[in-house]
């Protein structure tokens, strides 16, 4: 639809470009590598935090792997449609692709998503960004116990904003519920930005989100609980669920898997690279300003964390009823 | 004066270079259908990550910018928005290309760009912060009424033919349900197909309901596909000005509508286009023009959908909220830098930001000059291209966007499908806009609805949630106003057509005569859709009440509709055998064969793309449609041209999505 002048110039474009940024190799081979850059593939839509915190791991993954990854995005059925073509994809460890908890457990239970669970071979679980309440600066709710005082007195009326049905800020939610003995309402978004919105313009009374909002809306919303072991770097006023009486420990975890094909020897290679990652100090500041909690979770330690999240969920998701009607 | 400083760092020669590139590059992938802002600019990033972050940015900005002007170009030529969000440019553009003035139709459309981005650049420069709280402003209810209030364009669009228009609209909300609910998490209608579980991607199928049409009737005759004026070799640029300065109202309303509509997270450029474009029209003089090549309507929608570029970044500097994937994508790019998103931003970090936005303005500008010599080059390659190149690269175009997006041959295979479909459903007098229009807003409408619903239930007062907010009313005012105005229009038009009942014009006359015998054809599509509608409401019962209410609601809908259009039908006695409304029948040397070929050849395609491999199917399906659009026997000297342009073009464009946009392609065959 263009003059031939324009095709010739997107042609040449892409021929220099070809010759500099992709020289082709063709090998497998776990001795060179990485030689050329990694696709990272991120199954949801760009500005999530599975995008943001795999855009910081961009930054300095060349630093650590010595060659550049490239971004892209795969985004449907929250998640399942890249997680169902994981294992057809090339296994030669140069593409590898976002993974979260509960997501691939959760998915699994509920539908015929195209994938099990254990079909997926995550290399590293990196981080996780854990559940929080945020209210407006200017609610009513000044702490957890004023928020759960109200919801006593008037059952379903406190509303929370959330990213998604049966999602970790769903389970979170209805988990409270069930520990504080109160009735809450809770209003699925499709996504964090949408969710949190709501919470910045009082559309909903509170809000049950990641931690990681907190950096970016901090003088506009008022943090009153995190479902983490200890209190964040970034937020050391805030206390955990755990303080306040509440053994509500939990989020999204994410990760990277490769194919299931995927020669052993890279799998271990690709762990190692996100593992320095993590170590990068530059990275670790980022991501802990940021409100996300990093994690070790390497690839020998895996199967036993998929265990224990597998019993954690599965139970959860029973008995919130939200396991398929076979 | 603290602000001119940062434009004096504006333009600086890379700083002007950088945005002079990215409105160039972002101009021609907006004009290819299915390559987007979006993949650009993903691509972009990490080299942003090395250059000065206000020089990134201005690129990116560029970009962006560029992409959602250079989208007017295949919705004018080729009747395809190049993006979403100039879906209301087909609506007049296309109609304005075939009637011979496609070049001024790309000058107004380049000026009315330049004015709306200028616009919403601006009151991203002076008001952010302020304006920023429109989007908090809005809520789940606000949302669900904006989206009504784009659907009751229908009503305008299908003037005559209102039943067979909302019919449309609820095919395309039920198409929109489709896939795991955001709300309520169901899966929907995937009739248990995983390739059906993410849902319809809107682009793909908005390529596939505009340009399929077109591309299935391009081929049935030899005509060219748009007429050139004889005198063409003019510059339009006066005339275009002349002409939009006499609609300067009309330019800055909808530069208005579209930095308010920018600003909201949810909204984007495509409704910011049918708002503009629907308020262009209700305060026409003549709104019965509009859809049949009223530069009005195309004024509207350009201005409007580039507004929202300037508008979309108010709420992402200033509350970091992005309002559109690129944005997102560009927010994403600020905080890997380490740049504070705030309101603080403007103060703390004025010397990016400012930058940037003088940045983003001066590539507005550049899209004057840029955009009118591309627009040029664009007009004269597709009006001069011969159809048997025309017709394989609009179509591996279509190929291309579709497969593009989520790298998925399933959504090239959709394409196709509801291309097909579309085509059909047109000749009987059912126009693609409105499902696209419903396809667009469906999802808007759900979760608003849904959200709404059980916030008010919660407070115990649902009524007063859905009407009792002052936003919400003024939205359902305009709504109604929409929906209204042009029945009530044309009920005065036709009791004062009665009174001189002489002058009827051929146009009406035409009309009745067609509408006044029973279609058989008709009464068969009616009792298809019923039988959709009954099927779509059984489905709800297995969904769980936050998931079936939307869905049920539609399928009760369609089918009330569906029955209406069956009682009109056989209200109307039995007629000749005129069977094709609203069609030109006298055209007998359309060749029906060729059609029928051309969409064999796009359904193999579409189907062998994963086995056989992007490159080598594509050429294969290229060869076969250049084929199909020879009417007359070639040269040898021909037959070489030909082949030799198939492999360039399919080559250039797998290098460019292979290497340069970096384009997954499934494991197959070949290459």
């Amino acid at each position: 639809m263009f003059s031939n002048n324009l095709k010739k110039v997107i042609a040449s474009i892409a021929a220099t470009a070809a010759l500099t940024v992709t020289p082709f190799t063709n090998s497998a081979s776990a001795d060179d590598y990485p030689s050329k850059p990694v696709n990272y593939i991120i199954p949801f839509n760009a500005g999530g935090e599975s995008d943001l915190s795999a855009r910081f791991q961009q930054a300095s993954f060349e630093k650590i792997a010595g060659v550049p990854t490239v971004i892209q995005y795969m985004a449907g059925a929250g998640g399942a449609v890249a997680w169902s073509q994981l294992n057809g994809m090339p296994n030669d460890g140069y593409t590898i692709m976002g993974i979260n908890i509960p997501h691939t457990i959760l998915q699994p239970l509920q539908k015929d998503v195209g994938y099990q669970t254990d079909d997926l071979t995550p290399v590293h679980y990196f981080h996780y960004t854990p559940d929080a309440i945020f209210v407006p600066v200017d609610s009513r709710f000044t702490n957890l116990n004023d928020l759960i005082e109200y919801a006593k007195q008037n059952p379903a009326m406190v509303t929370f904003s959330g990213s998604g049905s049966n999602s970790s800020n769903n389970i979170a939610q209805v988990r409270l519920d069930e520990m504080a003995g109160i009735t809450t309402t809770y209003i699925p978004f499709s996504g964090t930005g949408p969710a949190i919105t709501a919470v910045l313009g009082s559309q909903v009374m509170a809000g049950f989100n990641y931690a990681t909002s907190g950096s970016n809306y901090g003088d506009k919303l008022r943090m009153l609980a995190v479902a983490s072991d200890e209190r964040l770097p970034a937020f050391p006023e805030v206390p955990t669920f755990k303080e306040l009486g509440f053994d509500l420990v939990g989020g999204a975890y994410r990760g990277v898997a490769v194919p299931a094909s995927t020669p052993e020897a890279i799998k271990r290679q690709v762990s190692d690279i996100v593992s320095n990652i993590n170590a990068d100090p530059e990275f670790k500041k980022k991501m802990e300003e940021g409100g996300f909690v990093l994690t070790d979770i390497t690839y020998d330690k895996m199967d036993e964390f998929i265990a224990a999240k597998k019993k954690e969920y599965g139970a959860a998701a029973e008995k919130l009823g939200i396991v398929a009607k076979k | 004066m603290e602000l001119l400083s940062y434009l004096l760092e504006a333009l600086t020669p890379i700083n002007l270079l950088l945005a002079l590139a990215g409105v160039v590059a972002g101009t021609i992938i907006g004009s290819m259908p299915g390559l987007s802002a979006t993949m650009a600019v993903a691509v972009l990033v990490p080299f942003t990550y090395t250059m000065a972050p206000a020089s990134g940015l201005i690129m990116l900005g560029a970009i962006y910018t560029g992409a959602i002007y250079g989208g007017a170009f295949a919705a004018i030529l080729v009747n395809t928005p190049g993006t979403p969000s100039a879906i209301a440019t087909t609506f007049d553009g296309f109609p304005m290309a075939k009637r011979g003035e496609g070049a001024l139709a790309i000058t107004l459309a380049t000026v009315a760009s330049v004015v709306g981005g200028l616009v919403g650049g601006i009151s991203l420069l002076l008001l952010a912060p302020p304006l920023a709280e429109v989007a908090l402003a809005f809520g789940p209810a606000e949302y669900f009424w904006l989206a009504i209030f784009g659907l009751t364009l229908i009503s305008a669009l299908s003037v005559g033919n209102t039943i067979k228009g909302l019919i449309g609209a609820c095919i395309g909300l039920l198409l929109s349900v489709v896939g795991v609910a955001v709300v309520g998490g169901d899966i929907r209608y995937t009739f248990d197909s995983q390739a059906l579980l993410g849902g319809i991607d809107i682009t793909s199928a908005i390529i596939g309901l505009y340009c399929i049409p077109v591309l299935i009737d391009l081929v049935a005759t030899k005509d060219p596909h748009i007429t050139m004026q004889s005198v063409d070799q003019r510059s339009h640029l006066r005339e275009a000005f002349r002409f939009a300065l006499g609609r300067k109202l009309n330019m800055l309303r909808s530069s208005v509508i579209g930095t308010i509509v920018g600003i909201l997270p949810g909204a984007g450029g495509s409704i910011a286009g049918l708002v503009a474009y629907t308020e262009a029209r209700r305060a026409s003089r003549h709104p019965e023009r509009f859809g049949k090549g009223e530069p009005d309507g195309l004024i509207a929608t350009e201005s409007a959908n580039n507004a929202t570029v300037g508008g979309g970044f108010i709420p992402t500097l200033v509350l970091g909220i992005p309002g559109t994937p690129p944005d997102a994508i560009i927010l994403g790019a600020l905080l890997v830098q380490g740049i504070k998103i705030g309101p603080t931003l403007f103060t703390a970090q004025g010397d990016v930001v400012y930058t940037f936005i003088y940045g983003l303005l001066i590539a507005t500008l550049l899209m004057l000059p840029a955009g009118l010599l591309l627009g040029r080059y664009a007009f004269k390659s597709i009006s001069k291209t011969p159809k048997t190149l025309l017709v394989p690269t609009v179509a591996f175009l279509t190929v291309i966007g579709s497969f593009a997006i989520h790298s998925n041959a399933h959504d090239t295979l959709m394409m196709c499908i509801l291309g097909v479909a579309a085509w059909i459903l047109n000749r009987f007098g059912f126009a693609p806009s409105p499902i696209v229009l419903g396809l667009v807003l469906g999802q808007i409408a759900e979760q608003g609805f849904v959200q709404t619903y059980l916030i008010g239930n919660a407070q115990g007062a649902i009524f007063d949630t859905f009407f009792g907010r002052p936003i919400s009313l003024g939205i359902i005012i305009c709504a109604a106003l929409a929906l209204f105005y042009p029945l009530i229009a044309e009920h005065l038009k036709r009791r004062k057509d009665r009174k001189e009942k002489g002058a009827i014009d051929v146009l009406t006359e035409a009309k009745q005569a067609n509408t006044s015998c029973r279609s058989s054809a008709a009464i068969g599509f009616a009792a298809l859709f019923i039988a959709t509608g009954v099927g779509a409401y059984v489905e709800t019962q297995d969904m769980s009440a936050m998931g079936a209410v939307f869905p049920g609601t539609i399928a009760v809908i369609m089918v009330v509709l569906a029955v209406i259009l069956a009682f009109q039908q056989l209200r109307l006695p039995r007629g000749q055998k005129v069977s094709v409304e609203g069609h030109e029948l006298d055209a007998p040397r359309e060749s029906n064969i060729r059609r029928i070929l051309a969409v064999v050849v796009l359904g193999a395609w579409a189907v062998l793309l994963p086995v056989l491999g992007f490159c080598v199917s594509s050429l294969l399906a290229f060869i076969a449609l250049t084929a199909n659009a020879t009417f007359e026997r070639p040269s040898k000297k021909e037959i070489v041209v030909n082949l030799l342009s198939a492999v360039v073009i399919v080559g250039g464009f797998y290098l460019l999505m292979t290497e340069v946009l970096l384009i997954r392609m499934p494991e197959s065959l070949f290459f």
